[in-house]
């Protein structure tokens, strides 16, 4: 991608729709950042604040896709502008969907409300949304600099990320087994995590994306797994 | 892209340097042309489409009056740029066509040297006073046909000596030199390879700066590529006039979809 | 998918084919074969008859490119030739004369014997002495060594065209002549060098002193007038009737009546000539230019119709491309396309000239087929052309003409070479570089 294309209109094409998507990924990082404090800290300004920010994310991503459909119609591109095009389509739908975890962890803030804190998994919600920002983060940069081992960097480490969604999962179900009035609280916190858990994987599918930006190959399916909660949980019954 | 307005898409704002209304063009009995409306924006590039045969280049030619050397030829309605009639009894169109550039189908380079070939013009409609000016001239040309760097050392070789892509951007040099608005392009790049196109496609982009381009082209894609509004012509109608990525992405009329879709041809 | 037998049919049907083209490939093969037997065999017939034509002329012609001459010691005696009476004096007296010095045996004063011996020398030989003294009269009194040519029986007989062996009574050269030039030879004075009198001596009624000057310089000012006439006519006519005049009835009816024009025999072109230019004009008779222009007529066709082809020849692109730069119909016309057909026109017209040159019938018609012992000056000088010389000369009876003949066409033969050998040059060196 360094070569410049003979036909300068599409290098500035290319390079308005990658900033877009750059800028829209530092939105989605943002509002991730905003909704846990807003739910952490019961801050029903900020939770506002990251459901508004949310419809700005979603128009970025809507013109980009436009910006990106009309590179494809007058441009024609082929080979890895052809793979960026379409890394791009999927990318910002990743990156609109983890906006719209964002906004529905926002939204919890408010349901949360009064409830006593469940002790310990504010902190390890904490913990793991900085590490899924994190992979959010190292996925764009990836895609920036079409690093690949840094998109298999990201890969792996979501990993860790459905470990931590495991060790709270139990810890809330452990709450609420204790004391049922705890349930509402820790249904909410739940999804809190579970939403963290998605972002982890929407990070991952950017990465994927990325792989195939760079070398044409879409990677396994068989990435490693450690979501024990879906169906065979050992005690989710 | 979101900041910076592209000027691709802002077209609208643009003046209009061409107006056409009820053009109607006959080659004997034949209605090549029929009623065709159209304004074309100052400072973009118009690209007209449509399958062979659908009138598209004898409209172009319309333009600078390349068709009254066809005897069988007969243009009506009304013309203007700037607002003048160009078909005007008192227009001549040697004048016209000073003002009014046109590139070629085919690279055609007068047997000259690249020189000579780029200096016909401004000699002809007498633009230089002298060598100097002349030279001035030349130079400004070949620079705007964006091949003064490949040929600066050798402007006494002959013109057909060139590759066929560096051919081409001699002629558009040559077109430029006798400083036209608007400059007419029938075909530019159907004789060229495609890195030869790329470079010609490049160059129009940059003319966009500063003339009125109207390009006549059988690749759909270079028509997406290049202009900013796009007309599609179908058997000498007018089918569609809008945005280029309107026509290529949701064309109006379903005989542009027809055809920009390949089903049609 | 589902079924592979069509395939496989497929595949059986598809052999057949191949079998079905094989037996029709002999036969067109045997066509093809025939096809170009006739063709080498066509080309061969071209090439004998071109052969035999040339090998004919040549070993007819080949003698008349020498010209046996005698070297004799003349002594300028100035009681025969008295400087005050000059041009005049007794140069024959002379010069049998000084014959006579070889033969010391026979008697000069017998004056049938003296004629017998003066035969050897050509009827001219007085007159190049003559023109010796006159140009320098300080040669009389003083012995000088002369080389003329022999008349045209001892010509012949040293060039091994009179047999010997023939009785005397079918002999053109009796016993005792070719008993004297014997004589002659034995004394080394008979020499065969090159015949330069054959193109700077003009015609003569004695084919030992007939030269093609005369035919050269009349053709040389035919081929002018027929050029400066015929050329600017010409391509101005092409570049109206190509470039200007309205594709109509009218100028399909010129065009049609052009390329008949060039179809007209060149006989009745003479036969207007003679009535229209001397007739009604008033020309000379004989005249290279009028001769000129009657070939002219026959060539402006040919020019129009290559001048035509040649400006029908430039790509229409480099017309659009001076078109669309703003240039005008003529200059479209004068700075782009006819300089570029050129090559071409040139060509057309060279060839057309190649044919006037060759041409006899028009000029027979108006006297160009006169005989003239003189190179005409200007064009309105009596002259013959070549191919009305070759024509005299063919008609003439004495023997030396017949290998005459064979040398002047053998001369324009090699001057139509040149031409279209000229032709071709241009038409390559000037290949089109579009």
């Amino acid at each position: 991608m360094s070569d410049k294309h003979i036909v300068s209109g599409f290098d500035r094409d290319l390079a308005a729709i990658e900033t877009s998507v750059a800028q829209i990924g530092a939105m989605a990082r943002d509002a991730l950042r905003d909704a846990i404090t807003a739910c952490l800290e019961r801050d029903r300004d900020l939770a506002a604040q990251v459901k508004t920010g949310d419809h700005a994310l979603d128009r970025l991503e809507a013109d980009t896709r436009l910006a990106t459909i009309k590179l494809i119609a007058l441009r024609a591109p082929s080979a890895v502008d052809l793979r960026f095009v379409l890394a791009v389509l999927e990318i910002c739908a990743h990156l609109e969907r983890c906006g719209d975890y964002a906004k529905n962890i926002a939204k919890r803030s408010t349901e949360l409300g009064p409830h006593a804190q469940l002790a310990g998994t504010d902190r390890a919600l904490l913990r793991m949304s900085q590490s899924v920002g994190q992979m959010l983060g190292d996925a764009l940069a990836a895609f920036l600099d079409r690093d690949v081992d840094k998109a298999r960097a990201v890969i792996a480490s979501d990993l860790e990320t459905d470990h931590s969604y495991n060790s709270l999962f139990r810890g809330l179900l452990t709450y609420m087994m204790e004391d049922p009035r705890n349930i509402t609280a820790g249904m909410h916190l739940h999804f809190v995590a579970k939403h963290l858990e998605r972002i982890g994987d929407r990070a991952t599918g950017i990465a994927e994306q990325v792989i195939y930006l760079v070398t044409g190959e879409l990677p396994d399916d068989d990435r490693p797994k450690a979501d024990l909660t879906t169906p065979p949980a050992p005690s989710a019954g | 892209m979101y900041d910076a307005p592209n000027p691709a898409t802002n077209v609208d704002q643009q003046d209009i340097k061409i107006t056409a209304k009820g053009v109607q063009v006959y080659y004997g009995e034949t209605h090549a042309i029929k009623d065709v409306d159209v304004n074309i924006v100052d400072r973009a590039v118009t690209s007209f489409i449509g399958p062979s045969g659908c009138g598209k280049s004898t409209f172009l030619r319309c333009l600078n009056r390349m068709n009254d050397t066809i005897d069988i030829c007969r243009v009506e309605g009304d013309i203007r740029i700037d607002g003048d009639d160009i078909y005007d009894k008192r227009v001549d169109p040697v004048q016209l066509r000073a003002k009014v550039g046109m590139v070629f189908q085919k690279p055609n380079p007068f047997p000259k040297s690249i020189y000579d070939n780029v200096a016909y013009g401004p000699r002809i409609h007498g633009l230089a006073k002298n060598k100097a000016d002349l030279d001035v001239i030349v130079e400004r040309a070949l620079r705007r046909g964006a091949i003064w760097d490949e040929v600066k050392d050798r402007l006494d070789a002959p013109g057909t000596g060139l590759s066929g892509g560096q051919q081409q951007r001699l002629c558009i040099a040559r077109a430029v030199a006798t400083e036209p608005e608007v400059l007419l392009m029938d075909e530019p790049c159907s004789a060229l390879d495609p890195i030869a196109t790329a470079q010609v496609e490049e160059l129009i982009d940059e003319l966009r700066r500063d003339y009125t381009v109207v390009i006549v082209t059988h690749s759909m894609q270079q028509a997406a590529r290049v202009s900013q509004k796009t007309a599609f012509f179908h058997l000498g109608d007018l089918v569609e006039y809008g945005e280029t990525d309107q026509i290529f992405t949701n064309p109006k009329d379903e005989r542009t979809e027809r055809y920009v879709t390949g089903r049609i041809g | 998918m589902s079924d592979t037998t069509p395939e496989y049919r497929g595949a059986g049907h598809h052999g057949g084919t191949m079998d079905t083209v094989r037996k029709g490939l002999a036969k067109r093969k045997r066509k093809q074969m025939i096809l170009q037997g006739f063709g080498i065999a066509a080309i061969g017939f071209a090439l004998t008859v071109l052969f035999i034509l040339l090998a004919s002329l040549f070993s007819t012609g080949y003698q008349a490119f020498t010209q046996t001459h005698v070297e004799l010691d003349v002594f300028v005696d100035p009681q025969e030739i008295p400087e005050e009476n000059l041009p005049r004096g007794g140069f024959r007296d002379v010069l049998s004369d000084s014959l006579g010095q070889y033969f010391p045996e026979s008697d000069m004063t017998d004056r049938a014997e003296a004629r017998v011996l003066s035969s050897i020398l050509s009827n001219g030989a007085q007159f190049t002495l003559r023109d010796m003294i006159v140009e320098d009269p300080s040669l009389i009194g003083q012995t000088i060594s002369l080389k003329v040519a022999t008349s045209d029986p001892y010509d012949q007989l040293n060039k091994g065209l009179i047999d010997r062996d023939t009785p005397e009574d079918f002999r053109r050269l009796k016993d005792e002549e070719i008993q004297n030039f014997d004589t002659l030879s034995e004394l080394g004075l008979i020499s065969k060098p090159l015949n330069t009198g054959l193109l700077t001596n003009a015609d003569s009624r004695f084919p030992e002193l007939a030269g093609l000057k005369g035919a050269l310089v009349g053709s040389f000012w035919v081929l002018l007038t027929c050029f400066v006439i015929s050329f600017p006519l010409g391509i101005g006519a092409a570049i109206y009737l190509e470039e200007f005049a309205p594709k109509n009835k009218v100028s399909d009816f010129i065009e049609v009546n052009i390329n008949n024009l060039a179809a007209v025999p060149s006989v009745v072109f003479g036969l207007l000539a003679l009535a229209v230019f001397i007739g009604w004009f008033g020309m000379p008779r004989s005249a290279p230019f009028v001769g000129g222009l009657t070939l002219a007529l026959m060539t402006m066709p040919t020019i129009i119709i290559a001048t035509r082809a040649s400006l029908k020849a430039v790509p229409p692109s480099i017309r659009e491309a001076a078109l669309g730069v703003g240039a005008s119909k003529h200059q479209v016309v004068f700075q782009h396309v006819l300089p570029l057909a050129m090559p071409g026109i040139l060509t057309g017209t060279i060839i057309g000239l190649a044919q006037a040159l060759g041409e006899t019938a028009p000029l027979l018609l108006i006297g160009m087929n006169a005989f003239i012992t003189s190179a005409a000056s200007s064009p309105f000088d009596s002259a013959t052309a070549l191919p009305t010389q070759i024509f005299i000369w063919a008609d003439s009876p004495e023997r030396g003409f017949v290998s005459r003949t064979s040398a002047a066409i053998l001369v324009l033969l090699g001057f139509l070479i040149t031409m279209n050998a000229i032709a071709i040059f241009l038409r390559q060196r000037f290949q089109r570089k579009w």
